[in-house]
């Protein structure tokens, strides 16, 4: 191949912006390896240490607190919302129904509120509820802000299932649930799962309400990020051993993700 | 077993009138072929009494009963799907097992059963497949096991064998004749094959624009063709239609003059099939020509000569010879079968 201008500025262009997105996250695992009298200096040159980690997860920090309640407030949300999702999917997918529009755009249409807009609501809400500071009112809180959106998603895969295999099934003498629970999930599955593991990212992530929602007992992991912002100063280096944790357990479902939504593509139905 | 009757049905989308409000009866074990050219409504028609398609007026009895609103796995019917509706993610052994494994049937029977099933339509070797992994011909064949792998009081079977290659289509033909001489089960066959419909059908519905022109026996609807498109439709080569006129008992057109019954009268069209003709020395014969066309086919030659406006097909013997252009001339043979029609309403005028 012969590298014309356009190949060099097009390498240069990637580089340049891979460098842009790629340098926090590398100076973050740089960091949460350092000792805290390196933390400022931007030297490689340094022995690393796994202190942070032991230091972070001991007390007065407590960051296995916060990974368990990231860890069951994602898991439940997810095991809730998804398989709602499916069901609420499939439904506007395949019966028609008058309103089935309006309907669908009306549960799309509370992705577009702003988050801090519902945040004070919630808090009031909670609160008389007694619930404030608890796993159960951020579960609530992010299937509401999750599940549109996982409807949303599993529809587009569902709608790319032909209908002949369900209504072959029907003929066959299945009933509408043994059509889903035999044809539709099986096929769907890549989908599904997909879509199972972006809901966990959001949730995972989710910062506002749960910064506004708990205090000591619930607090996630991305809250509990705050935390190592001291009067002593920001402690960096716990910080990024913390950054650490939140970002690994979401890498390697993007790189689960990937690997699936190829095969979603692949798998397809047969004429 | 099962006796249907579509009674006054009609079927819309939207506004559209795919199939316009009429009335068929499929008697108990009858074999019907639904025959018609693409778009005529056939498969709408089967997907209605499947219960896949809303019926939007009218009554569908089944066994006596209104079943209109019935859910398809409770009509106990298989059908063969035109575009096959396999399951993607079963083996093929798996696809053809699934109703039996909806009926509870027991692993091993069920097993017994599919294997018997696919030496039918010649799958055994393929059984660990997954549809994707076979062809167009090989999935219709999925498709076709599925629905004949347990006896079902209804067979619906949309052109089940339209991607398969001819020798293995005589072979299926012979296979589900022999099959529902077997079981008696009523059977709805919709193909655009005239010789599939004249092989297999106890009665043939000919159906043009989603309406049913013709509904009678194979014999009839070749003998009898109701009208210009069935007798044009049906036969291959098809029949011979002329345009001309009656006048003093004989039937007048270019090249054309044969004696028929019927008043006289302009705008009439005779036709007469290729098989009634033949041959004939010059001299009076009814029917001559210029030698337009001559085309082999292994044990005849079909024989086309031209007059004006008149063109004529006969069958001649395959080692006829003649040069393009030549004069020709035919006569009808004893015995032949002459239809009149009406050219406007293109329906059959009964001496
Ligand atoms: N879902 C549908 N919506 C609108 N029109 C349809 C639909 N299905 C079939 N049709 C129309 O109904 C007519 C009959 O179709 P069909 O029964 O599939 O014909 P055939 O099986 O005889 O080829 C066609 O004109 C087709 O375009
Ligand atoms: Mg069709």
């Amino acid at each position: 191949m012969r590298k014309t201008v356009f190949w060099w500025v097009e390498r240069g262009l990637l580089l340049l912006i891979s460098t842009i997105v790629l340098f926090p996250i590398a100076w973050m695992f740089l960091t949460a390896f350092k000792r805290p009298r390196d933390a400022y200096s931007l030297s490689l040159d340094f022995s690393p240490t796994l202190s942070n980690f032991v230091t972070v997860f001991s007390d007065p920090w407590n960051l296995g607190d916060m990974v368990l309640n990231s860890v069951i407030v994602a898991s439940v949300t997810v095991l809730i919302a998804v398989p709602c999702a499916a069901l609420a999917a499939y439904s506007f997918s395949r019966f028609r129904v008058r309103g089935r529009k309006f309907l669908f755009f009306l549960i799309l249409s509370t992705q577009f509120i702003p988050a801090v807009v519902i945040v004070l609501p919630f808090f009031l809400m909670f609160r008389s509820l007694g619930l404030l500071d608890t796993r159960l009112a951020l579960i609530v809180v992010n299937l509401a802000i999750v599940t549109p959106f996982v409807i949303w998603m599993i529809k587009g895969f569902i709608d790319a299932i032909p209908t002949d295999s369900e209504e072959a099934a029907m003929i066959d003498g299945a009933s509408r649930l043994r059509v889903i629970k035999d044809i539709v999930l099986p096929m769907a599955a890549p989908g599904i799962l997909t879509s199972s593991i972006f809901c966990f990212i959001l949730t995972w992530n989710e910062f506002l309400f749960a910064l506004i929602l708990t205090r000591r007992d619930a607090v996630t992991l991305p809250v509990g990020l705050v935390s190592f912002r001291t009067e002593r100063g920001d402690l960096w280096e716990l910080m990024s051993a913390a950054g650490v944790m939140i970002t690994v357990p979401i890498f390697i479902m993007a790189l689960l993700i990937q690997k699936h939504f190829t095969r979603g593509m692949t798998a397809g139905a047969v004429k | 077993m099962a006796e249907v009757q579509l009674v006054d049905v009609e079927k819309r989308y939207g506004s559209f009138l795919a199939v316009p409000k009429q009335s068929l009866t499929i008697e108990e074990g009858e074999f019907l072929v639904l025959l018609g050219p693409s778009g005529c409504g056939k498969t709408t028609t089967m997907r209605m009494i499947a219960g896949l398609e809303d019926i939007t007026a009218g009554d569908l009895m089944i066994a006596g009963e209104r079943a209109n609103d019935k859910p398809p796995k409770d009509r106990d019917i298989a059908m063969v799907f035109q575009n096959y509706g396999l399951y993607p993610h079963m083996t093929v052994a798996e696809n053809i097992g699934y109703p039996l494994k909806l009926r509870g049937m027991d692993r091993k029977t069920r097993e017994a059963r599919v294997q018997e099933t696919a030496e039918k339509v010649e799958l055994q070797a393929l059984l660990k497949r997954r549809p994707s992994e076979l062809s167009g011909g090989q999935r219709q064949r999925v498709a076709l096991a599925r629905a004949i792998v347990r006896t079902p009081k209804i067979f619906l079977m949309d052109e089940p064998l339209s991607n398969l290659d001819a020798k293995l289509r005589v072979t299926m033909r012979a296979e589900l004749k022999h099959l529902h001489h077997e079981l008696g089960v009523t059977t709805v066959y919709v193909t655009h094959d005239q010789m599939e419909a004249m092989t297999l059908a106890s009665r043939v519905a000919i159906m043009r624009e989603g309406r049913i022109v013709q509904l009678d026996t194979p014999k009839k609807i070749y003998s009898e063709p109701a009208d210009l498109f069935v007798a044009g439709f049906i036969g291959s080569p098809s029949m011979n239609l002329v345009e001309g006129r009656i006048t003093g008992g004989r039937f007048e057109a270019p090249g054309v003059s044969l004696p028929v019954a019927g008043a006289d009268r302009g705008d009439v069209v005779l036709g007469i099939r290729p098989e009634d003709l033949q041959l004939t020395d010059p001299g009076a014969a009814p029917i001559s020509g210029k030698l337009y066309a001559l085309e082999l086919t292994g044990d005849s030659t079909l024989v086309t000569l031209r007059n004006g406006r008149t063109s004529v097909c006969t069958r001649g013997p395959a080692d006829f010879e003649a040069p393009i252009d030549a004069p020709c001339t035919l006569a009808p043979k004893p015995g032949a079968r002459i239809h009149l029609f009406d050219k406007q309403t293109g329906q059959r005028l009964d001496a």
